[in-house]
């Protein structure tokens, strides 16, 4: 990049930015050289370091995979899969030509110490040559090493995960709600469980309320569930011990000695006693019995109502289209009264209760149908408007249908008159081809005749000139003209007025045959 | 030290609670894992019957790449163990060249106790205590049965 001739694509980029920011220097020289003083860092530079900060805010699930070595084995593993080296069942193994295996982590350990060219097997000690000595373990070997059962990195936490090792880079990576990631908060560097992740930045120093010990937030839950000299309390009520964090639902849901109104008090069980009595007054209750039933009915009609609401919107909307086709198919009619309402309100009355009343009386389309059609048989033949849109598009579709089948008739009437003219007319046009053909061939004689006529006359003449003889071949191409239906030149003697004559009956003839096709 | 050295640490403390020789007792505390305390009956059928001996066991960074270092804590009359303040021991699988990592200390702990029934006279560490050993026996079972009386008791 020190060519003192650019090549493009910096030489544009240089372009462009110092057009877009005139403070910026540029140093021709270079060429390349973008930027302020020298010892400043480059915008470039800048622009790369941001960008990688910005990855890593963005990324805050940046896991830390799991230390093999450091895994807890829910057995005893077989000794000939632990390393001698850490003690641990191996971790991607390598075998020597001693037959001693070992992690390779822990060969690179062991060897670290030693010279190049000097690396001895940690066990028996017999040379290495690194390049070349170290050997894949047989298949069966990592086999049994996936299928070792380890716990989860994070039990110390509280995961109660353990399956085949195999399985424990995905779990930590991917499901495991107890691995550490980057804290949420912009200026935080420290780590928090994922499953903290959500409640924000727990990085601030807070001061436990019963041993005032002051600790991080994110461990405060867990030292009051633990450590905590002073966890656990006397409940005033029934005197037993219980953790203080648990103390509001100890309380609510399990002290037998606080008093509690029956379960069946949504039905108007007035019992009221401590909750040991009263879960025996309950085996008697018949109230408490149905309560749950009852609360389950009192959800789901709740539940229909909320559901209710937006059908009803909908039908509205519904409602409106309906009633703008309606306006538009009869604009006269729909106008002055709604037609649709008025047969459908006692019969929706009836069939509701109060409560639905309003909703019902937007819903005209569903119940019109039934109830309508029995009262009144009359306005069902009748002209618009009609007693239900459903009829007058029955009839529309009838009327609409019936038209298609006249127009179907019609259409096939058109189609054999249509055939029959053609055939007729067909037929002239060959009759009148037939005739053609047939005054062509009498042409055809009269010429032939002509022809020989004319060489039989210039075989009599014997000596006359070769003039005459010229005039005889022009005579001859002139009458050839005259049979296609050019009217014969004149002045070529007595010669062409015979073509001539001969052509007017042969001409004669033909408008005759004519006139007999025509008739 | 790495975590994998602590991890081997506190298996091979698993393994010796599990196969402790007899007559032993180790004190492990997890804060400082490298250094174990031993206490050590001596031997019935030694010169230190009847003696409480204790021993520290220190694991250095390199640990396993590098072997522990024992010390004996009580003063104790053995051609094998220094005659200082420091008691240390250096033989056998104990020296730098001769230890392996796949070496364990129930191992080391073994050892020591068959050095106090018999010690090993051609890897010592005191000339003196080992000559004695060899040419007058009596003197020396005299004064190592002194001293268990005088530092073991
Ligand atoms: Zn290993
Ligand atoms: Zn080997
Ligand atoms: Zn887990
Ligand atoms: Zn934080
Ligand atoms: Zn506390
Ligand atoms: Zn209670
Ligand atoms: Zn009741």
């Amino acid at each position: 990049m020190s060519s003192p001739e650019p090549i493009p694509p910096p030489n544009d980029r240089r372009g462009s930015r110092a057009s877009s920011n005139a403070d910026i220097s540029v140093q021709d020289g270079n060429g390349v050289m973008v930027g302020g003083p020298p010892g400043s860092p480059s915008p470039l530079q800048i622009r790369a370091s941001n960008s990688l900060n910005s990855k890593n805010r963005r990324r805050p699930i940046a896991k830390q995979p799991p230390d093999v070595h450091l895994l807890e084995y829910c057995h005893t593993p077989d000794s000939n899969l632990v390393c001698l080296i850490c003690h641990s069942p191996f971790d991607k193994p390598v075998k020597l030509l001693c037959d001693h295996y070992f992690c390779r982590q822990c060969l690179e350990h062991a060897w670290a110490a030693q010279q190049d060219g000097e690396k001895t097997c940690p066990t028996c000690r017999s040379k290495v040559d690194v390049d070349k000595d170290l050997r894949p373990v047989p298949r069966i070997i990592e086999t049994m090493l996936d299928e070792l059962v380890v716990k989860c990195p994070n039990s110390k936490s509280g995961c109660d995960w353990s399956d085949q090792r195999a399985n424990v880079h995905d779990h930590v990576m991917l499901y495991c709600v107890y691995t550490l990631v980057q804290c949420p908060s912009y200026d935080c560097r420290l780590h928090i469980s994922q499953k903290d992740f959500h409640k924000g930045c727990l990085h601030y120093t807070v001061s436990c309320e019963n041993c005032h010990t002051s600790m991080m937030m994110k461990d405060l839950e867990g030292h009051q569930r633990t450590d905590c000299p002073g966890r656990s309390t006397n409940c005033p009520h029934c005197s037993a011990e219980v953790l203080r964090l648990d103390f509001q639902a100890h309380v609510k849901e399990a002290c037998p000695k606080v008093v509690i109104p029956c379960s069946g008090a949504v039905l108007s069980c007035t019992f009221t006693a401590e909750r040991a009595e009263v879960a025996s007054h309950q085996e008697t209750c018949v109230v408490a019995k149905l309560a749950p039933h009852f609360q389950e009915q009192q959800a789901r009609i709740e539940r229909s109502e909320a559901r209710l609401e937006p059908l009803s919107r909908r039908v509205g909307i519904l409602e409106d289209g309906l009633s703008n086709i309606t306006s538009m198919l009869y604009p006269a009619n729909s106008e002055p009264s709604l037609p649709l309402s008025e047969p459908l309100d006692p019969t929706s009355l009836e069939a509701f209760p109060p409560a639905h009343l309003t909703a019902a009386s937007d819903f005209r389309l569903s119940p019109n149908p039934f109830p309508s059609v029995p009262q009144n048989d009359v306005p069902q033949t009748t002209q618009p408007p009609f007693d239900s849109q459903i009829h007058h598009l029955l009839t529309m579709h009838d009327s609409l249908r019936e038209e298609v089948s006249r127009i179907t008739n019609a259409l096939g009437e058109l189609d054999g008159r249509t055939n029959m003219m053609i055939i007729n007319e067909s037929q002239r046009q060959k009759d009148e081809m037939l005739h053609t053909n047939a005054a062509i061939n009498s042409m055809r004689m009269q010429l032939h005749w002509l022809m020989s006529a004319t060489l039989s006359n210039r075989n009599a003449a014997g000596s006359s000139t070769a003039r005459a003889s010229a005039s005889t071949a022009a005579a001859s191409g002139s009458a050839n003209s005259a049979t296609r239906g050019a009217s014969a030149s004149a002045g070529l003697g007595n010669r062409a007025t015979a073509s001539a004559t001969l052509h007017a009956p042969l001409r004669r003839l033909s408008d005759s045959t004519r006139q007999d096709t025509k008739l | 030290m790495s975590a994998g050295a602590k991890k081997r640490i506190m298996r091979e403390y698993g393994e010796c609670l599990a196969d402790t020789p007899p007559g032993m007792k180790i004190n492990f505390d997890e804060q400082n894992m490298t250094k174990w305390e031993v206490l050590l009956d001596g031997p019935d059928q030694s010169y230190y019957a009847g003696g409480h001996f204790k021993l520290e066991i220190n694991f250095p960074n390199e640990y396993p790449f590098k072997p522990p270092v024992v010390a004996f804590k009580t003063k104790i009359y053995h051609p094998n163990v220094s005659n200082d303040d420091k008691g240390s021991m250096c033989l056998g699988l104990l020296r730098p060249d001769e230890w392996k990592p796949p070496n364990k200390v129930v191992a080391v702990l073994r050892l020591i106790q068959t050095l106090l029934i018999e010690p090993n006279i051609d890897d010592a560490i005191e000339p003196s205590i080992a000559n004695e050993y060899k040419e007058n026996r009596k003197e020396f079972e005299k004064s190592a049965k002194d001293w268990v009386k005088r530092y073991a008791k």
